[in-house]
């Protein structure tokens, strides 16, 4: 199986063209798999979930909390699906052509890259500025909590610590995202000197062979790891025991018993509001009684 | 690319005599085989050893590729017949006499003579970067070279460019386009497929890599011309630097009828100007119902170059174009040529 | 056929120019000697109908009708100029019509009549009616392409016996000239032509 293509250029040396598209096979293979893999353990494991009694336990003893807590602000929902948005076209227009539906694909895929990147940059001051920024990043502190969620994992009651707002498996895939899209990006703005667009002349000639070689193949391994990435992202969004967080990103917030059950509220602090009208348990309008945690 | 004059790479050469046996060939050697018709797109390729086929499926041997037959009261020209023929052809030379012109505007006569009308429609971009081997987006790289800062591009695209700026070098299609011609195209999986003459060919954007939609595997059997426009009134000019072996820098083809002095039906097609003949439908449809004069020429000479994009050495092909599109509406005599 | 002094210095010049460009010529064409057949594809050994006379020759499938001629069959009056298609100095008469030889597969020519500027003389050396005109008419220079032009030309009058100037020059247009002798060349092809309608 290739995994490059190659050319030779005018004066004759090697370059590289592209990746091969049979890694676009090969990574919906392995998101496919991954999916199969994770969901058969997921029925046949002794997956530990908390206790429902421990759970109640502390839903008593936190009562002071309002039953729901805001989980993501509506411009970080709406940067959100702009970005699922420009990403699906992303892959879209680059990837149905290779398979063989084929369109003019190139000028949609330009602008979904701009949007892309324009939301990336709304979202990095976004977090910076309004977010707690390393509440999504991973580090070696995380470990002791890896180790819990793994034991968890393979069926043993541990005590171990709970995640703080972003569960670790969040925070791993945001980090693969983030190393990944950026790379993508990267090179698919460079790309844009290739094309035709209103904004500058194109200059092919802007790097060498071998430097215009490399970034196609990475815009391309980008883009395939992409299509991995966000099988994975999808299946897990869609997958039940996950269901709350999704709900979280369309509704913004979770109820508290959910805030409870999976976080640890040392670690995701919730700043408690004077409610003027305390919640009731059934209130059905989503605004009242919201309490705003550390975001 | 240097001319190399001795004898091409080894190849395994089949001489097949039927559709099926010339597609189980293709089949058994896939990307490694290489449809021979006349030859004279193909050979340039095995002999500058840019295409290095494994195998050459000669479909001349083929009988029922050859030949033009009355059908459905229009004619079926078979993909094997050579461009001389469809010259010679009485029923063309009556009823469609555009395409008599096209195939006789074409490369030399010696070429016409063994040159195949499928052929001539399924040949390669002629740009002269990529016929010399260099991985251009067309060649299945990532670059154009002929449009580049300095690049040599008189005799590229002016229109429809995306990435590629080859041109579509066939003299026969925009005729074929203009009549309206069904392409009958048997697929790898041996299912018959027509497509109209203008969905045969395919721009960059679509599939940067090739010319037309043939598959790989499939062969273009025939080509159907239907009553539609039979005996209508033609147009057909090429301008091209050589009156001999040269390929169109813009060619233009039309089929008209006209009531009065009123253009009552229009069908008009461009080639040279953009990786695949266009047809003109924008043009199309201010010409009709219009009186056929300068004042519509005009007004459809201009909306035939909107949006056109010269490169660095090719802005001379906008007017060229214009002026042509404005002689096919108007006809040679009173139509005044500006720039 | 009684062996002519002419002819057997011909046979001669030509079996060496054969056996001394085939080396050079095929060099890059695989193996030679030894090129295996996939089964269904075609066979080397063929019978060529050249200038009358049927050929028994070893082809290879890649070899082009005007590598044949001139270094298998000696026959060398056929010149290559481009290769491409795009000069006419390789212009023979397959079943009557002219092609660039240089762009034809030996191979796709099986069972036909090919006829070259060799072939053109009547018996016993009599220059062809198109041949004589050249040279009464001295229309060529160097001459290298003029093989190509009588070819065309004598292929172009068995359809029109009788052309106009622009006619003729329309039928050779698909041949160049180095020289740039146009206008001499397509005097004599007219005058050629004219010899032919006398000689029928
Ligand atoms: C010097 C020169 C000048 C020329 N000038 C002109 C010109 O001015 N105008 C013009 O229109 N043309 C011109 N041509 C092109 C020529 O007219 C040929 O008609 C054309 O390129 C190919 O026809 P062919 O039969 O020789 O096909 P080939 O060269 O054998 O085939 C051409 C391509 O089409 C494919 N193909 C052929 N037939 C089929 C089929 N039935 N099904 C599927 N695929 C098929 C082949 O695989 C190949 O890729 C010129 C060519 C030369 C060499
Ligand atoms: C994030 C998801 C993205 C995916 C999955 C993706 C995928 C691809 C793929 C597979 C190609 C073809 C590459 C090749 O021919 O080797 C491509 C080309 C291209 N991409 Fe992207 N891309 C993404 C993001 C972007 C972004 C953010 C931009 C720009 C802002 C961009 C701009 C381009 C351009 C301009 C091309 C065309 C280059 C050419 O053909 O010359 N892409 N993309
Ligand atoms: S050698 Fe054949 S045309 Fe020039
Ligand atoms: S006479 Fe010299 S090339 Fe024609």
């Amino acid at each position: 199986m290739d995994i490059l293509t190659w050319g030779r250029n005018p004066w004759d040396q090697p370059v590289l063209t592209h990746i091969s598209w049979n890694l676009l096979w090969a990574a919906l293979f392995a998101g496919l798999a991954f999916l199969v893999a994770h969901a058969s353990y997921m029925i046949f494991s002794a997956h530990r979930k908390r206790h429902a009694a421990e759970t109640d336990a502390m839903e008593i003893a936190r009562a002071d909390l309002p039953d729901r807590i805001v989980r993501h602000s509506l411009p970080a929902r709406l940067f959100h699906w702009l970005m699922a948005a420009a990403m699906f076209t992303l892959l879209i227009t680059a990837f149905l052509p290779v398979v063989g539906l084929r369109f003019p694909w190139v000028t949609w895929h330009w602008i979904a890259g701009l949007t892309l990147t324009g939301s990336i940059l709304f979202h990095i001051i976004h977090a910076t500025v309004w977010l707690d920024f390393w509440s999504i990043w991973v580090g070696p502190r995380d470990l002791p909590e890896l180790r819990a969620e793994l034991l968890r994992d393979l069926g043993h009651d541990v005590p171990g610590p709970r995640p703080g707002k972003y569960p670790l498996g969040n925070r791993l895939y945001h980090l693969a995202i983030v190393v990944v899209a950026l790379v993508a990006v990267v090179t698919g703005l460079c790309m844009m000197v290739r094309i035709r667009t209103p904004f500058f002349t194109r200059n092919p000639y802007l790097f060498s062979d071998t430097t215009w070689g490399v970034t196609y193949v990475d815009h391309g391994l980008a883009g395939v790891t992409l299509v991995g990435l966000v099988i994975a992202h999808v299946y897990f969004a869609a997958r039940p025991e996950k269901w709350w967080i999704t709900k979280a990103m369309i509704l913004g917030w979770i109820t508290r018993r959910q805030y409870l059950e999976h976080h640890d509220p040392d670690r995701w602090a919730v700043r408690q509001l004077p409610t003027p009208n305390s919640a009731t348990p059934n209130s059905t309008t989503p605004n009242s009684g919201l309490a705003s945690p550390t975001l | 690319m240097a001319v190399i004059r001795d004898v091409m790479p080894a190849f395994e050469l089949f001489q097949p005599t039927s559709v099926e046996a010339a597609q189980a060939v293709l089949d058994r050697y896939g990307a490694g085989a290489w449809v021979l018709a006349g030859g004279l797109d193909s050979l340039d390729w095995l002999k500058d050893r840019i295409r290095r086929p494994q195998a050459v499926v000669d479909l001349g041997a083929i009988a029922e590729l050859k030949g033009i037959r009355e059908r459905d009261g229009g004619l079926e020209i078979g993909a094997m017949t050579t461009l001389t023929e469809v010259v010679r052809h009485p029923g063309v030379r009556e009823r469609y006499a555009i395409l008599l012109e096209a195939a006789e505007a074409a490369a030399s006569p010696q070429i016409r003579n063994q040159a195949t009308i499928g052929g001539n429609v399924s040949q390669d971009a002629r740009c002269w970067y990529y016929r010399a081997g260099w991985p251009c987006y067309r060649a299945g790289g990532n670059i154009c070279y002929a449009d580049t800062p300095d690049a040599i591009n008189r005799e590229h695209a002016i229109l429809g460019a995306d990435r590629c700026v080859a041109v579509n070098p066939s003299d026969t299609a925009p005729a074929l386009i203009v009549l309206d011609a069904q392409m009958v195209i048997r697929t790898a999986g041996g299912g018959e497929r027509v497509v109209s003459a203008e969905d045969y060919f395919v721009g960059p954007g679509i599939d940067i890599t090739r010319m037309t939609v043939l598959e790989p595997g499939a062969l273009l059997t025939a080509i159907r011309l239907p009553r539609t426009w039979a005996g209508a009134q033609f147009y057909f000019e090429k301008i091209r630097d050589r009156q001999v072996w040269d390929f169109a820098l813009v060619s233009v083809a039309s089929a008209m009828t006209t009531s009065g002095s009123t253009i009552e039906r229009i069908r008009i097609a461009v080639n040279g100007v953009a990786a695949r003949p266009l047809r003109l439908r924008a043009v199309e449809a201010v010409a009709e119902g219009r009186p056929r004069n300068e004042a519509t020429a005009v007004v459809a000479a201009n909306l035939a170059v909107e949006g056109a994009q010269p490169l660095g050495f090719n802005a001379y092909k906008v007017p060229l174009m214009r002026n042509l599109v404005k002689r096919a509406i108007r006809g040679v005599e009173a139509a005044a040529w500006t720039s | 056929m009684s062996l002519s002094r002419r002819n057997f210095i011909k046979g001669v010049i030509a079996g060496g120019a054969a056996a001394s460009s085939a080396a050079y010529l095929f060099r890059g064409a695989g193996s030679l000697f030894g090129q295996t057949s996939a089964p269904g594809s075609v066979e080397r050994l063929l019978s060529l109908t050249v200038n009358g006379q049927t050929r028994r020759v070893d082809v290879l499938k890649q070899e082009t009708l005007a590598m044949t001629l001139r270094y298998k069959l000696g026959l060398t009056g056929t010149k290559i100029g481009c290769d491409r298609a795009e000069c006419g100095a390789c212009t023979v008469l397959i079943d009557d019509v002219p092609h660039y030889s240089c762009s034809v597969l030996t191979h796709t020519v099986r069972g036909r009549r090919i006829v070259t500027i060799e072939g053109l003389e009547g018996p016993g050396g009599v220059l062809h009616p198109v041949q004589q005109a050249v040279v009464d008419e001295q229309g060529f220079q160097c001459a290298f392409c003029l093989p190509g032009f009588v070819m065309a030309a004598v292929g172009a009058l068995k359809t029109n016996p009788n052309p106009t100037r622009e006619e003729l020059a329309h039928a050779v247009s698909g041949n160049l000239c180095r020289c740039q002798d146009y206008d001499k060349i397509l005097t004599s092809l007219l005058r050629g032509a004219e010899y032919m309608r006398r000689t029928t």
